[in-house]
């Protein structure tokens, strides 16, 4: 396998840079998330970072498109598409697998352009894990933490030492551009450590589709907040919603990430909110993970990556839940 | 704790036994050694499920506002922060006292989840940081008291050096400091929905329509947001630094808090919310010995 040193990435990804605007995993105040990579950058490659790649494409708040509003007459002006080619560096597989989550939403059924402007200049070195964090569970969600899918180059990490393969065309290209600073060398890739989430999502799906008027639900939500953190820091929730700023005759619509944990998400103009209580919306939030997304695209809305675990203020646990819908009669 | 544990449990057992309550609202094991969370108990057959442990860390008394119009007592177990969170909603006349049971426990401090999921079992884990500083660790209200008090010495004095080291910073520093925290706030509203002084029915950040505050997310929507919840529980905050523990980004959020209670105490004198639930509210009237030094 082609190999670098971990202590001369930097080289790697300079040469890189000067192709594509590289983004890496890193730290960024007290919490940690994918950002340009650039000379301070404090990279972080020994574990995952807090919070997931899904803004490269899918941004918190985006700007749509401007228009001015006259009279009688409307104009619309279409943005000017910023950016050339990117590349991230240091994706795990459970992120990896969010991407191909997203695509089914954004690019199967009709094609959102925002997000496929983006993804198509993005390519991908997935890096794998060697230690499991505590809230980790991939490989429950059927991934397997070493090789990603959907990559154009998998990385591994092989202790000092970082590995190279190239999986698609594209890949090859890159390697290509840094072969001269890799060598050959025979290596192992080591086992991945104890997982210490395991839980059984076999019929999940199946058996949620007739739990929706289960009396589980007003349990579990009770202790829910409903606030967006789980929704916020998920790779894979994908809810926008549109709103605009109006200056006189000038306009900007914008669309910005939404949460189904809020009340507002699901108010209608008339008044009505069909889903007027935590429980409600909390039975949304696992429905579509675990029931809705897989009838749609055959595939669960859930990757394993353990951030909404680690973050809920009251430890709404979707492997514990998980495990109460098997466990229900 | 576990002998304490068996006498929450079968405390619970006799309040819904005897109908004292409809439920009861404590804590139970989460899903690791590290994590305690809110549970609520309908059943006495239930109660097993109740624990108290160094993790039970959640305010709990923001879920007497989901009792608010259901009909029958609720019973809640407090720790010291939670008993001044209790007074909270009962001075704000968003809970009705009558219709709280209040089981008083002592709090030892709480040992910091974050620390324990990081150095693991064996360490020696330290208090979460609302715990090292807190004054008030024995319950300042209750009906029933369970076990002995003096679990822990409180904090002598308000700290306010990370005030003070804020104050040193030149305007432009500052601007920065706040300017990187609030960047990375993700709006989910955590601190918010956690805090026992936010208890407006419909909240300001959550009508869009009124453009007070645009979805957006930026620095300057976030800061907006930020100062106007510091200020919206200005005189109210009970310090129980929940809303910096939910954080997902880990913002300093007590910061603006702690700044505006070193204003109050200065300004209006010495004031500690929560404490007495009748009591005037330093910013909720006027007096005629007011400073006015803009006036």
């Amino acid at each position: 396998m082609l190999v670098i040193q971990k202590t001369k990435i930097k080289e790697i990804l300079d040469t890189l840079a000067k192709e594509y605007k590289v983004i890496v995993p890193a730290k960024d105040g007290d919490t940690s998330k994918f950002i340009p990579y650039g000379d301070n950058t404090e990279m972080l490659l020994e574990e995952n970072v807090q919070l997931p790649p899904k803004d490269v494409f899918f941004p918190q708040t985006e700007k749509m498109y401007k228009f001015k509003s006259k009279k009688n007459t409307m104009e619309i002006e279409n943005l000017p598409i910023e950016g050339g080619k990117q590349l991230i560096f240091g994706i795990r597989s459970c992120d990896m697998k969010s991407l191909d989550c997203l695509d089914q939403v954004f690019l199967t059924k009709g094609t959102d352009e925002f997000y496929k402007e983006k993804r198509d200049k993005t390519a991908l070195i997935a890096l794998s894990c060697t230690k499991p964090k505590e809230t980790c569970f991939c490989t429950s969600m059927g991934l397997d933490p070493q090789k990603a899918v959907g990559a154009d180059v998998q990385a591994y990490d092989l202790g000092d030492k970082i590995g190279f393969e190239a999986i698609t065309e594209q890949g090859k290209k890159i390697i290509a551009s840094i072969e001269g600073q890799l060598s050959e060398e025979s290596v192992v890739v080591p086992k991945f450590g104890e997982f210490k989430i395991n839980v059984d999502v076999e019929g999940v799906p199946e058996k949620l589709k007739g739990m929706f008027e289960s009396p589980m639900w007003d349990d579990i939500s009770r202790k829910c907040l409903n606030c967006g953190a789980c929704t916020y820091v998920c790779p894979t929730c994908h809810c926008f919603d549109i709103s605009q700023e109006v200056r006189g005759e000038d306009g900007v619509k914008y669309r910005c990430w939404d949460s189904c944990m809020f009340g507002e998400y699901t108010q209608m103009a008339g008044g009505h909110n069909p889903r007027p209580t935590k429980k409600e919306r909390v039975r949304n939030r696992f429905m579509h993970k675990l029931n809705y997304f897989v009838e749609r695209y055959n595939m669960l809305l859930c990757t394993g990556c353990g951030r909404c675990i680690n973050v809920c203020p009251v430890n709404m646990d979707i492997t514990a839940i998980i495990k109460q819908v098997k466990e229900a009669e | 704790m576990e002998k304490l544990t068996q006498e929450i449990r079968k405390t619970a057992k006799e309040i819904l036994e005897k109908g004292q309550a409809n439920v009861v609202i404590g804590w139970e094991k989460g899903s690791a050694w590290y994590i305690s969370t809110p549970v609520f108990i309908d059943k006495a057959e239930d109660v097993e499920r109740l624990v108290w442990d160094e993790y039970c860390v959640n305010n709990l008394a923001k879920y007497l506002l989901d009792y608010k119009t259901v009909e029958g007592k609720v019973a809640i177990f407090v720790k010291g922060c939670d008993a001044r969170g209790v007074n909270r909603l009962i001075q704000d006349k968003q809970v009705d006292r009558e219709k709280v049971l209040i089981v008083g426990l002592s709090c030892p401090g709480m040992k910091d989840e974050k620390k324990a999921k990081e150095l693991g079992k064996n360490a020696e884990i330290p208090l979460v940081k609302k715990c090292q500083e807190c004054r008030y660790p024995e319950p300042i209200i209750f009906d029933i008291f369970l076990g002995e008090k003096g679990k822990k010495e409180p904090a002598k004095g308000k700290d306010f050096s990370d005030i003070k080291a804020i104050e040193k910073m030149s305007s432009d520093e500052k601007y920065d400091f706040f300017s990187e925290n609030y960047d990375r706030c993700l709006r989910c509203y955590a601190c918010r929905n956690v805090c026992p002084a936010c208890s407006c029915r419909e909240c300001i950040f959550d009508q869009s329509k009124s453009g007070w505050l645009g979805k957006a997310n930026n620095a300057s929507n976030n800061m907006f947001f930020g100062i106007t919840r510091a200020l919206h529980v200005a005189g109210r905050c009970i310090e129980c630094g929940e809303c910096e523990r939910v954080c997902p980004v880990n913002i300093p959020i007590m910061l603006l808090n702690k700044k505006i209670i070193q204003d109050i105490d200065t300004l209006f004198g010495d004031y500690d919310a929560g404490l007495d639930p009748e009591g005037k509210l330093p910013l909720g009237g006027f007096e005629y010995s007011d400073p006015e030094e803009f006036m």
